[in-house]
Parts: C-alpha cells; structure tokens; sequence
C-alpha cells in the first residue's frame, strides 16, 4: 500500500464516525472530525515538521482533502493543507498550530499600512472588509492576501488571529460559512509579495478547490452508478434504461476529463512550475463538468435525491458553490483566456501544449 | 469503483516528444511559408495531398512507432501524438495518409503476414501508400455485426468478394483497403462469428468507387462496390473468422487520438486571433474555457497513448475520449459564435467566417464516424458495469 493509499484509509476510517449533516447558522462545521483529524496529525499533512507540520508530500495532503470532499467533510482542511499553510511557508510566516484551523481569503479591498517597512517580514496594519472568508467564525486565523501599500507593487500576504473578531452570517448554498470579517486597525504580521508570487497564491486556492471539486464530481458519478443499479422501476434496475445509460456515461465523461486535468495540475504545481495557468484550467473545466454531473445526478436519482434526507445534496450543493468560489469562473477563465493569448495570438497552440 | 476501468494512469513526460514537437512546428512554419499549404478544419477527412504526406513520410513522422525493419522508427507514441497534434493544430493536409498511419498499418503490424507487413509497411511509413476503412454498408452502420459483403474461397483458393461498403472516406485516393466482410454465413445465435479482415488492392477488377459528397459539396468519402473481385487468398489479415475481435481491437487506435477533438482547432486559433484585436471580456472568457476544455481533452487522450505503447488496448476509455472529445467539437462552434458577430461562410472574406462555416458543414461527422456517441456511451456504461 502507497503512502497515499495509507493517508487516504485513515482518512476514511475517520470519516465513518462523523456522518455529513446539513450544516446550519447554529452548526457551522464539524469540530468533532476536525478534532480527530488533528489529533491523528492530518491537519499538519505536506508542511513540515520543522515547521511545526506533520511532514508528508503534497500528493498526500492532496489525498486527505480529495478523501475530506467526497465525504462532504464540514472542515477547512483544504484551505489550511493546500493555501494559507503553503503561502505561510513560501513568504517565511510563522505557522499558526496545524491543530487550529487556518483559512485563506483574498483581501482586495483591504487597505494596508507598513508599520515599520514594508521589505520583507514586517508589521503591518489592516483596515477594511474581507469578504467571502471561507469557514469565517469558525478558523482561528486567516491569511489574507491585500494589495500592497499605495506605491509599492504586489501583494501582502498576512496572518490574522481570527479568534476575536466577529464574522458575518453568510452561507454557500451548502451551509459552509463564508462571511466577512470586518478589520478595523488590526495589526499583524506579513510579507510583502511579488505579483507573480500573489498570483501563485491566488492559484493555489483556486487549484485547492478543483481538488475538491474533481473529487466531489467522482463520488457523485460513483453514487449515481451505484443508485441506478439499487433502485428498480418497470421490474429492471435503472441502470438497464439505455436513456440512463447515456446520462451517466455522459457523467463519466466529465468526470474523467475533470480528473485526468486537475490531476496534471496538481503534478505541475509538484513540479514546482507555474501554476497559474494550470489551476486557472482545472478550475473552469471543473466548473463546466458541475453543471452536467449535478444536473444528471440528480435526474437519475428522482425525488429521493431532491430530499435533505438522501445524502447526494451534501456534494450537489458544494458543487455548485464550489465552482464559484476561490475566484469565480468567470474570472478563472479569462485568466486563462489571456495567459494563453500572451505569446501572442499565433501562439496559442504552443502556448495550450505548455501548461500541463 | 466501477469506474475505474475508464481511469487511466499519467503520461510520463518526455523530453523526446517535445524535442520532435519543435521540430513539426519548425517544418510547419516554413511550409506555410512557402505556401504549400493553407489552414483547414477538419483537414484529416479533407485535406489530401499526397506529396505533403510523402514529405512527412521523408523526414520519418509516419509508421513513427513501427520496428525499423519494416520501415518504422521505434519511437514512442508519445511522440507519434506529439507530431499529430501540430499537424492538426495547424490544419496541415493529412488525409491521405491518415487511416494507414493510424490504424491499417498497426493492423498489419498485429496481424499481417511477414510477407504483407514487408510490402506494405515500410510503403506506408515513405507516405506513399494509403489506406480505407471497409467497414461500414448501406444497411450496417451501428449495427456492425450485421454486414452483408461476402468473401468465398474459389477453387484456386482466392477469395472472392460480393457487397458494397459505404462511406469508405478517401477510397478514391486510396490504394487499399482493410475489408471486414462475412467469410461464413450469418449465424443469428453468434452474431460475432464468421466475419474476416480481407486486404484489399482497391485497383482489383470489379472493384467501382462512386463518390458521395457531403455537405459543403466536398467529395470525401465513397461508396465502394465489389462485384465478383478476387482477392489473392494470402491477402487474408490475420485469421479467419476472427474479424470482429480483430476489427473491436483497432478501435482504441482509432477513437482515441487527437483527431478526435482537434478538428476543429483552426477555428479556435482563428477565434484566438479575434479575441486578441478585441478587449470583449466575453470572448476572453469564451477562450479561456475552451482552452480548459482541450486541455482536459489532451491529458485524456496523451493518457491512452502512454497506454498503448504499454501495449494494452484501451477500448472503453477511448470510447469515453471520443464522445467527450467530438462533443467539444461541436460545441466549440456555439460557443464561438455566441461571442463573435460574424456570418458563416466558404467565401467569407473573414477567415473566422470561413472557419466557422468549415466546422458547422463538417459538424454532423465528427459525433458519427468512428463509432456514434449513442453507441460510444453504451460502451463506456458497460465500463462503469451496467451492462
Ligand atoms: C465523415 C464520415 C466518415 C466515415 N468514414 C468511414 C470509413 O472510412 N469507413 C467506414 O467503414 N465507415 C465510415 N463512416 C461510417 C460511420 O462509421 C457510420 O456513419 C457510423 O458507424 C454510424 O452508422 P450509420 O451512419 O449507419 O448510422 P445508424 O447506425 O443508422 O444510426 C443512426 C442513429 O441511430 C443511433 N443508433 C443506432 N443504433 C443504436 C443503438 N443501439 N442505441 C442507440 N442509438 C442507436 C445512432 O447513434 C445514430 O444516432 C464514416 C462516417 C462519416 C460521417
């Protein structure tokens, strides 16, 4: 058994005894997974020891948020493994402990101030809105990534203690949590970064959340298969309607076109390579295939899969918000629109054979 | 999961393939140059030009894969995909040698005699030879086990071939043809059996090619009689009897290559040029998911290539590569002209219009040829067990 098969069955023996619930204002995540996650050490996976991490390879920390995703797991552990620990890390930040949860938002309105020079690690003070905090009122810290102070270019990247400021009730259409925090003079500290390296960052999370995505897509295509052979109509499964058969191969499709991508990029951004067109193109192809495989799941599955009682809402609804959210789609595509048109438009081609 | 039969592992990266990548780009550029060629969609069913396939056959891009005793060039099929895909990328004229590069000269590989590989491989790899498809009939299209055509054996042991196959794309161009045809008769309970590969010299007599165009008026494909032709009996391919299985085995050559969702790529690099002159937010967007969706396509497709030169035979996800594959093809048009103001047409003045009026008059082939999507997914729902 590989390291990753290992990762992937702790992950799951874990998994069984926290079943998904609907996640409500009241009930904003899963501390008892994340509890046993962190005490399993799972929560440190990919950054290192010296750090204060658990050790382990990317692939592995990818595996446990792939695994966390199909099981509709409520916790931030793909923004802690895949974003703010890594951006903590490249822009020589302490580590918040792996054992409390760290998300990641970008800050675009945020104002920043140096509070003694804005060159390297440093003081900084923060003042404005963050919106869409992914599981806000629930992580202990937030790394957020402002533009830098007027006249400097590129980014700052800073490390919040969340624990004390008020978050806003806002929801994606799966109850995960994703309200604002207010900052009004918070001071902090942080690392002034180059633009390409904030568009890293920024490419990370995107990336963080096709993970997520392919995942989800994949046990959603596995439950529908499973279901079209369980349930029978007209003295046959489902699954013997040739009409059912062509919607969930369709479904297969999508998926494997989503998998076989986000899985290149995943091997770039190991490669150490830049990412961002990579993850721009696993993000939006992940986007493309929600649309088909929600859509197709829940035809198959009938009203029982239109109920909060049936399970197939729990990755549904995170699909649909999924997409979206780390950048929308929009926004991803025409990253990736003009990344490929930058040579030039007679270089296009070459520019598609580059970036996975 | 059941699915995990349309899961393929990654293509190793290879330096090889990317070095002989620059060098088609290279000998592209200057042919363009020089105008031996303009950019078309869909170039692998319409673009015939048997002096460029001899010029690729001359600098060693056919039969790439194939030993070198019979012509080949032991080289992997990584790289074999690599020289494909700028060929279609840049709409180059393929057509003539693209079925024997692709699909007839691994048949002969697997099973030809030493006798008909040595005659006709090292011919295919010059660019000199080119081959049909005989499988299609007017009443057999997805229905592939209920073909008619009929080969007997004579006294002399020749075969000898009554039937008409159609839709033989490049017949008239074509200097033979892998004939699938009924060697015994039809035996309903075993529909499989009693069908073999015939190799067949298109200039036999008795042989008659009738042209049927397609919708631009284009003169591609054919329907191809054979009346009492006899067929040399050591130009049998493989076994006797074997046919389907022989014919089902070619299919992961044939359905799963770039082809199948680069047709229409000089539309995309047409449509690329436009979004460039342009600052509409819509269109980037519109390039930027299209590029998503061909680069998902590529790593599918690059896959099931690293898989064939691990020598298995991918069948099911190539079915799944096409149907996903044919379908970008199709949707690229929509998607383009629902962010571009411009009318289709061959005389445009626009080379996006010409462009886009190239693929929509193709369209309707790209989910047919190779295998139907309806048929395809069938068989991808047999790899995800429901069949
Ligand atoms: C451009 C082009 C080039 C071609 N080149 C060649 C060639 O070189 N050599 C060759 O042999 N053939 C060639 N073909 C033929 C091609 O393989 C057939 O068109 C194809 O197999 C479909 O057969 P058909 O056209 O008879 O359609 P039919 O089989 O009559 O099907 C018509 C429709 O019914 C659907 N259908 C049929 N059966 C089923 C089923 N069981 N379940 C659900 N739906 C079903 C099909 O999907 C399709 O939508 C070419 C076709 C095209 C368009």
């Amino acid at each position: 058994m590989s390291d990753q098969d290992l990762v992937v069955e702790t992950v799951r023996d874990i998994l069984t005894g926290f079943e998904p619930f609907a996640l409500t204002a009241e009930r904003r995540w899963d501390a008892g997974l994340w509890g046993a996650l962190a005490s399993a050490g799972l929560t440190g996976v990919g950054l290192p020891e010296e750090a204060g991490g658990s050790g382990g390879e990317l692939a592995d920390a990818v595996a446990i948020v792939a695994t966390l995703a199909r099981g509709a797991g409520a916790v931030p552990v793909a923004e802690q493994l895949l974003v703010a620990g890594p951006a903590l890390l490249a822009a020589d930040l302490d580590l918040p402990s792996p054992e409390e949860p760290t998300t990641f938002a970008f800050a675009d309105a945020v104002t920043v101030h140096p509070v003694d020079n804005g060159d390297g690690p440093g003081r900084f003070t923060l003042n404005g809105t963050v919106p869409d905090v992914a599981w806000a009122g629930v992580a202990s810290h937030v790394v957020v990534l402002a533009p830098a102070p007027a006249g400097i270019s590129g980014a700052v990247l800073a490390l919040i203690d969340a624990s004390s400021l008020p978050a806003t009730d806002a929801f994606n259409l799966a109850g995960e949590p994703r309200g604002s925090l207010v900052l009004d003079q918070v001071g902090t500290s942080g690392t002034l970064l180059t633009e390409a390296q904030a568009s890293e960052v920024r490419a990370r999370y995107a990336l963080a959340r096709a993970v997520q995505l392919a995942a989800a897509l994949e046990q959603v295509l596995a439950w529908t298969v499973q279901y079209a052979g369980e349930r029978h109509q007209f003295g046959r499964p489902l699954g013997k309607f040739q009409a059912i058969q062509m919607e969930l191969a369709e479904m297969a499709g999508e998926v494997t076109a989503v998998s076989a991508l986000t899985d290149a990029a995943v091997q770039a951004l190991d490669r150490g390579g830049n990412v961002v067109l990579a993850a721009a193109a696993a993000k939006v192809r992940a986007g493309a295939a929600v649309e088909v495989v929600a859509r197709l799941a829940h035809q198959v599955h009938g009203a029982i899969g239109f109920t909060q009682e049936h399970k197939l809402h729990h990755l549904t609804r995170r699909l649909w918000s999924w997409r979206d959210e780390a950048g929308s789609d929009l926004a991803w595509s025409r990253v990736l629109g003009a990344g490929v048109l930058a040579g030039g438009p007679d270089a296009v081609w070459p520019a598609l054979t580059r970036v996975v | 999961m059941s699915s995990n039969s349309l899961t393929l592992a990654p293509a190793p990266r290879s330096e090889a393939a990317e070095q002989v990548r620059a060098e088609v780009r290279e000998f592209l550029a200057a042919e363009l140059a020089a105008g031996t060629f303009d950019t078309h969609v869909d170039t692998w069913l319409s673009g015939v030009d048997p002096a460029f396939s001899r010029k690729l056959g001359d600098r060693g891009w056919l039969g790439m894969t194939w030993p070198k005793q019979y012509g080949g060039h032991e080289r992997s099929a990584m790289e074999r995909y690599a020289v494909t895909e700028e060929l279609l990328a840049a709409g180059a004229p393929v057509a003539a040698h693209w079925i024997a590069d692709r699909q007839s000269g691994p048949n002969l590989l697997t099973y030809g005699t030493e006798k008909q590989r040595q005659e006709i491989l090292p011919r295919i790899a010059a660019g000199e030879c080119f081959f049909v498809i005989g499988m299609s009939e007017p009443d057999s299209g997805s229905d592939l086990a209920s073909i008619r055509t009929r080969a007997v054996r004579n006294g002399d042991g020749d075969w000898v071939v009554n039937g008409a196959k159609v839709w033989t794309s490049n017949a008239h161009h074509s200097h033979y043809g892998i004939v699938l045809v009924r060697t015994t008769p039809a035996d309903p309970a075993h529909r499989h059996a009693g069908m073999s590969q015939l190799l067949i010299d298109l200039s036999l007599p008795g042989i008659t090619i009738n042209p049927i165009r397609i919708l631009d008026g284009g003169h591609h494909f054919n329907e191809v009689v054979f009346e009492d032709v006899v067929v040399p009996g050591d130009m049998l391919l493989g076994e006797e009897g074997n046919g389907w299985h022989q014919v089902t085995a070619e299919l992961a050559f044939e359905r799963s290559g770039p082809e199948r969702f680069l047709s229409t790529y000089p539309l995309v690099a047409e449509f690329a040029r436009r979004v460039a002159d342009s600052d509409d937010p819509a269109a980037l967007a519109t390039l930027g998911r299209l590029s998503a969706r061909i680069l998902a396509l590529r790593q599918m497709s690059m896959r099931i290539a690293a898989a064939l030169d691990r020598g298995e035979l991918p069948n099911i996800p190539a079915a799944l590569v096409k149907d996903v594959g044919t379908t970008f093809e199709g949707d690229v048009i929509e998607e383009i002209r629902r962010v571009v103001d411009v009318t289709p047409s061959l005389d445009s003045p626009d080379p996006l219009g010409r462009a886009l009026a190239e693929a929509q008059l193709h369209a309707p082939g790209y989910t047919l040829r190779g295998g139907t999507n309806e048929i395809l997914r069938g068989i991808v729902a047999r790899g995800l067990g429901l069949r």
